[in-house]
């Protein structure tokens, strides 16, 4: 009790300081992962097959589609440049089409927008976005955010049009600490000056990782001559090749901290960036985290023990029981109920089949809530507004002739 | 004018810093670039000295650009302009013309430009009452009291008699609780009173006292009713100060509601409400067991959407009774919760679908990877609801239980499980049928209907004991104080994200949004523990939701002071430098007029 209650002391601390009360030692119940990639054109294939490839290796550690937000600006397998049209390679070698049977992207083209992001992570979308596309976290969900493309001090882009920057995503997180939308957060960026990106982040339970210092570029890997493009970074690749080699399935212990350590600068030539400050428990406690409770799907499983059956069964029993004495008692009421008031029922019945009858034969509604009228009216100003300057105008002149 | 001659002069500049000159370049670079700039430095000075008058330097800059080969030859050009004919003085009606015309330029720029700027550019920010959200998520607001009404029947008790174990009970019981949010109240009951609340769940629990031998109580299945019996000489006489009965009956209350108590109590300490309000006693391995409780149990929803799915490895069994053993084996469950949740249902069957292991024999850590995530067609409904994964998998395979679970069942003989719970996801269960059955009898999905069953009630998180009357009005009390807390804890978000974040609008449906909430969390702590106290608990809590996801309240929140500048600065640097330069001209123009006619007026005083 006692050793709990101080292990849990920094994270009450922690829960209080920021006024919320996130059950901090708690473990998590779902994995999430958003990958973003925030490049198009063909010259950038590198950027979709390094997400691709986190792709096919979150999925290969169990987490389900409909945990994985996949964002990807362009569609390099169906490029007219490409060599191999309909797949999408990270190696060389083109052992493994990334582009295989089973991809789904969630936001495609020119949906991958800054606003799109931050609508995803903090979830303020509209009624009509399908639970697909949404980010339904809670607070027992550890989530995964990956991204690359090109960047700068503080910057990443996104499509050559808009730029998110570090205090925007820093906010973000922000919003979903304070909505208790995540567990655990693993932010991974491969862009030039990455580790600028998660320097600005204050929101406790991330841990950060980024390719490259401020003023370093993160450089490809290698080039595929038939394909024509380089087709990954490095710092992806050599993540790959760990997780490849060493988280071969679910049941893996290797830490983050392992992960970690498997940088160096002769592999990345940029020196690759870690911070653990935002955990709570520090280094420590950040490094001893499982690769898998980020890139894998470990749910903490119940199996039963043999049941009695008949227990269930009695359970059974009683309930359609207790529902027929409801359903009887029901009736009871509506019927004494009904008694007093009859008449007065019958006139609603009849108002309500009324009603029934005139909506039956619904027009066409605007999708929008805003007042139609008003919208048409204010219009309807703005041309009669022209015409009657164009109406002044030519007065003027012809006054002045 | 002015301007122009100033980026002439710039063009012109620029060749001759460069490198060399090409050519083959446009526009006025083809005038030749040296002697253009020994006319500029040639006429420095006297452009400085001509400074105060706008026309003449005009005039000089054009004569530059015009004939630019002539002027540095003839040096006496710099002695002719100085000695050149001052322009007659400008009239009265003139000067005012052109202050009039500088004035209303600015006029139009505070008076129009400013507000329009202003008006587009502030973010709105619809007031909230930041302390009250504030209050309601530190628990300051409402303190959460459950009053329990319990009511005695003992038809075979004198009525003072009754009163008077009622007041022994009723006082054993207070010196027992030590949790003051959750509160037993013991009455007598009364045929009228049951009379007039009848179908009303205002009791929430009836003790039928009735004589016996010994000393045993037992829950109704059926209805909320404990049952007493007692030995004739257990009953306290009307004076006694104290009765076994009483305490009998306080002991037996406590333990009926001691899982209530305990999950209420862990919910709002895991919430922030103010230590000294929690209970304390809380054992680690209780906190643990509740913890795992939280961790299984699915967030709250009105609607859940339950999928039944049927995998199977090979080609058969390709059809089965589902709708007929969910009518049987689980809809008189669903209709007991329907108060609280509405259910949709939705059914698959799936052929040729390979596990994500294929050992005969599972152990506990392959189960967790069992479900093949990247193949089988288990996403999420469409609707809003969640949904809750019902698996029967067609195959012969079986779990190992690990060694500590082995001991306890070897009894039973048995060491293996057919089925296992995902937390917050849904139930699998192994089926093995004879190879060649085509179609899923009722009798057979008997045993996993019951299985989802059990489990769908502990997801939904109905506590485990009880009887299945009290589990249920149990649970809607606990449903009413989680989404108190959650909604109060959003209020309390929202609130410390529009302190933070300054620069994010607040329209003001949000503004609406948390009044509502805060209306219905009003009433719902009013009503905590009846059936209103649900209703208005789930209004509030969707409100609050909603306000906090207002679509509207996003965007990039951050510009970079660099930003602003760039943006600004190309679309009012053209504008603002005539404009104030004209000003700054008007003024000293003025200043200049005023000292004259000073002088003027000390020449005249003098003379």
């Amino acid at each position: 009790m006692k050793l709990s209650s101080i292990l849990r002391l920094p994270a009450l601390l922690g829960a209080m300081l920021l006024g919320t009360a996130a059950v901090v030692e708690a473990e998590h119940t779902s994995n999430w992962a958003v990958l973003v990639c925030t490049s198009r054109f063909w010259f950038n294939y590198r950027h979709l097959a390094n997400v691709l490839s986190i792709y096919r290796t979150v999925k290969r550690l169990g987490i389900p589609d409909s945990q994985i937000i996949l964002m990807l600006p362009d569609d390099m397998a169906c490029n007219p440049r490409n060599a191999f049209p309909g797949t999408v390679y990270s190696n060389a070698d083109r052992a493994v089409d990334l582009y295989g049977d089973n991809i789904e992207v969630d936001y495609r083209g020119y949906e991958v927008t800054v606003e799109n992001f931050i609508r995803l992570l903090t979830d303020r979308v509209g009624d009509e976005m399908p639970r697909s596309k949404r980010l339904l976290t809670d607070d027992r969900s550890n989530i995964l955010v990956y991204m690359t493309g090109h960047g700068g001090n503080e910057f990443l882009k996104f499509q050559d049009a808009e730029e998110i920057g570090a205090f925007d995503l820093a906010d973000a997180f922000e919003q979903m600490w304070e909505k208790k939308r995540y567990h655990e957060i693993l932010f991974m960026i491969d862009t030039c000056q990455a580790n600028t990106m998660y320097s600005k982040l204050y929101s406790p339970n991330i841990i950060a990782t980024g390719s490259s210092e401020l003023d370093q570029s993160s450089y490809s890997h290698h080039a595929d001559n038939d394909i024509g493009v380089a087709v990954i970074d490095r710092y992806t690749y050599y993540n790959l090749e760990f997780l490849e080699n060493e988280v071969r399935d679910t049941s893996s212990k290797k830490t983050v901290g392992d992960l970690f350590d498997s940088y160096t600068y002769e592999k990345i030539h940029s020196n690759a960036g870690v911070r653990y400050d935002l955990f709570p428990g520090g280094a420590e406690a950040a490094r001893s985290r499982l690769v898998t409770d980020f890139f894998g799907n470990v749910q903490n499983v119940e199996v039963d023990g043999h049941k009695n059956t008949t227990l269930e069964e009695d359970m059974l029993a009683l309930s359609k029981t207790i529902a027929a004495l409801r359903k009887k008692a029901d009736e009871e009421e509506a019927i004494s109920v009904g008694k007093e008031d009859t008449t007065t029922t019958e006139a609603t019945k009849e108002t309500q089949n009324g009603t029934l009858l005139t909506h039956k034969s619904q027009f066409a509604k605007p999708l929008t809530d805003d007042n139609w009228l008003v919208k048409k009216l204010s219009a309807l100003g703005a041309v009669v507004g022209c015409a009657v300057l164009w109406q002044m105008g030519s007065w003027l002149e012809s006054g002045q002739k | 004018m002015r301007c122009g001659a100033v980026f002439n002069v710039r063009l012109l500049q620029f060749p001759y810093s460069g490198p060399s000159s090409n050519s083959s370049v446009d526009g006025p670079w083809r005038i030749g670039p040296t002697p253009s700039t020994f006319a500029m430095s040639a006429r420095r000075p006297t452009d400085h000295g001509a400074a105060g008058d706008t026309l003449s330097s005009d005039t000089q800059t054009a004569t530059m650009t015009s004939t630019p080969m002539a002027t540095p030859l003839n040096p006496a050009t710099t002695a002719q302009t100085s000695t050149l004919k001052e322009p007659p003085p400008e009239k009265l009606s003139d000067i005012r013309r052109r202050i009039w015309v500088i004035g209303s330029f600015w006029l139009i720029v505070l008076l129009l430009g400013l507000p329009i700027w202003w008006k587009t550019t502030t973010i709105h920010r619809a007031n909230l009452p930041l302390k009250e959200m504030l209050d309601w998520a530190d628990g300051k607001a409402c303190r959460p009291v459950f009053p329990l009404r319990i009511s005695i029947q003992a038809n075979s008790l004198q009525e003072h008699e009754a009163q008077n174990l009622l007041r022994l009970t009723q006082h054993a019981l207070d010196d027992l609780n030590d949790f003051s949010g959750h509160h037993l109240r013991l009455q007598l009951f009364s045929p009228a009173a049951a009379q007039k609340q009848n179908g009303e769940p205002d009791t929430a629990l009836t003790i039928r006292l009735l004589p016996g031998e010994t000393v045993t109580a037992t829950l109704d299945p059926y209805e909320p009713v404990l049952d007493i019996t007692y030995p004739p000489n257990a009953a306290p006489s009307a004076t006694s100060a104290s009765s076994s009965l009483a305490t009998y009956v306080a002991g037996q209350l406590r333990s009926t509601f001691a899982e209530e108590q305990a999950i209420i109590s862990y919910l709002l300490s895991s919430n922030s409400i103010p230590t000294d309000y929690r209970p304390r006693g809380l054992t680690p391995e209780a906190a643990e067991s509740l913890a795992k409780r939280t961790t299984r149990s699915l967030k709250y929803a009105p609607t859940y959407h339950l999928t039944f799915s049927l995998f199977t490895s090979g080609p058969l069994p390709s059809s089965w009774d589902i709708e007929a053993a969910i009518q049987d084996y689980m809809k008189p469950v669903l209709d007991l919760l329907s108060p609280i949740h509405n259910f949709t249902i939705d059914t698959q069957v799936q052929l040729y679908a390979s596990p994500g292991v294929q050992n005969q024999v599972l152990s506990k850590d392959d189960l967790s990877s069992f479900i093949n995530a990247a193949e089988w067609p288990l996403s999420p409904s469409i609707g809003g609801a969640p949904t809750v994964n019902f698996i029967v998998f067609v195959g012969n395979q079986t779990i190992a239980l690990s060694s500590q679970n082995a001991q306890d069942s070897t009894e039973g003989g048995l060491t293996t499980s057919q089925s296992w719970l995902i937390p917050q996801w849904g139930t699998v269960y192994l089926l093995s049928l004879p190879r060649d059955t085509a179609h899923v009898s009722v009798d057979a999905l008997k045993q996993p209907l019951l299985t989802f069953t059990s489990h769908l009630l502990s997801l939904t998180g109905t506590p485990n004991s009880g009887s299945l009357p009290l589990r249920l009005s149990t649970l809607s009390r606990i449903r009413s104080a989680d989404l108190l807390l959650r909604a109060s804890s959003t209020l309390g978000s929202l609130a410390r994200l529009a302190l933070a974040l300054k620069s994010i609008s607040i329209p003001s449906s949000v503004a609406d949004g948390v009044t509502k909430t805060i209306y219905h969390l009003r009433r719902a702590c009013e009503t905590l523990g009846e059936a209103e106290g649900l209703e208005h608990a789930r209004i509030a809590e969707a409100e609050a939701e909603r306000a906090f996801f207002e679509k509207s309240m996003v965007g990039q929140l951050y510009f970079p002071d660099e930003h602003k500048v760039a943006v600004y600065l190309p679309l009012l640097g053209p504008v603002a430098v005539p404009l104030v330069m004209g000003m700054l001209n008007e003024l000293k123009a003025w200043r200049k007029r005023r000292r004259e006619a000073a002088e003027k007026g000390k020449e005249k005083k003098t003379e």
